[in-house]
């Protein structure tokens, strides 16, 4: 299944045109992200645990930026899904990774995975490996949908005060690169109390979700409460797209309807 | 605006709730008017369940 990634990846370190391949690698029975720096590595290469969405997924974009910042001149390969693409183009947008510096290597996920994260777009456009599957409807939101005020206003209520406030949701985000966090401001929310303060921590977040969010769901994985943060961003995502017709991470050049400013 | 009254409603608040208006420091009519009439139509959805929420947690 990985032949013509390993290939990819093997002509470019050798003709020299990437400093290194940021993928997984399968060692002593673990999956763990590797950056592949010497051809003769990639037997180890792994594509994770691809047939399900499980705990083999790791923030690459996140680990990306680390590296751009340690070695700003140099060209590097990831290896992406669909919804990495999408996070790459906005962190692009963003001004935190260049464009020129990172070569995308794409596979597409299983339907059973695109199923299990409802995914608006299962494959990247740099699609190398994989299927090339077909969206999945948005079922967990419309649940929510069709529930009226105050059911809803108590299911949230329920699922948010679970939280512990690990800021797991947070600091695993590939798409949270700010150095000072609003979540952590006692002047606007509320701090020292488990649960936070709810719904605001919660809500806060999800509006900082606006135009980054490309709904990788490594936030839902990564919590221990299991609050269905990702069903709160896919509806960030399907506002933003229904209202502002701001499809996130889809497109190249255009920008978040909320963070644009005109200079004439 | 639009944004953040749909995330209330998805997350059970009602979206009336939230309301924002432009008046000039000039129109002190203008800005009566306003704030009463979103005094009335805030009495009419009744006490936040935010407020309830934090009375049981007192």
């Amino acid at each position: 299944m990985s032949t013509k990634i390993k290939e990819t990846v093997q002509a470019l370190l050798i003709e020299g045109k990437i400093k290194g391949f940021l993928g997984l690698r399968e060692a002593n029975g673990n999956i763990m992200p590797h950056l592949f720096c010497d051809p003769k590595e990639l037997d180890s290469l792994s594509l994770g645990d691809w047939k399900k969405s499980g705990d083999t997924r790791y923030p690459l974009n996140q680990m990306m930026i680390q590296l751009a910042i340690a070695y700003p001149n140099e060209t590097f390969a990831i290896l992406v899904r669909g919804c990495d693409e999408r996070g790459l183009r906005e962190l692009f947008k963003w001004k935190q990774l260049a464009e020129d510096k990172v070569i995308l290597i794409g596979i597409g996920c299983p339907d059973e995975l695109a199923r299990a994260c409802e995914c608006e777009k299962p494959f990247p456009d740099s699609l190398l490996e994989g299927p090339q599957g077909t969206r999945v409807e948005n079922e967990k939101v419309a649940s929510i949908d069709k529930m009226g005020l105050e059911e809803r206003f108590t299911f949230w209520e329920a699922e948010f005060n679970r939280c512990i406030k690990c800021l797991g949701c947070r600091n695993i985000c590939p798409m949270c690169f700010c150095n000072e966090c609003t979540l952590e401001e006692a002047n606007l929310i509320d701090t020292g109390a488990v649960p936070p303060a709810n719904p605001t921590f919660h809500l806060v977040r999800a509006i900082h979700m606006v135009g980054r969010c490309i709904d990788c769901g490594l936030c839902e994985e990564a919590c221990p409460a299991d609050i269905p943060l990702r069903t709160l961003y896919k509806k960030v995502g399907e506002i933003i797209s229904k209202e502002f017709g701001y499809k996130t991470g889809f497109s190249v050049d255009e920008k978040s309807p909320f963070n644009i400013i005109e200079v004439k | 605006m639009t944004f953040l009254k749909k995330l209330l409603e998805f997350s059970g608040l009602h979206p009336d709730r939230v309301r924002t208006r432009w008046v000039s420091s000039a129109e002190a009519v203008e800005f009566v008017h306003e704030v009463s009439e979103f005094v009335e139509d805030i009495k009419k959805l009744g006490p936040n369940p935010l407020k309830a929420k934090a009375k049981e947690a007192a």
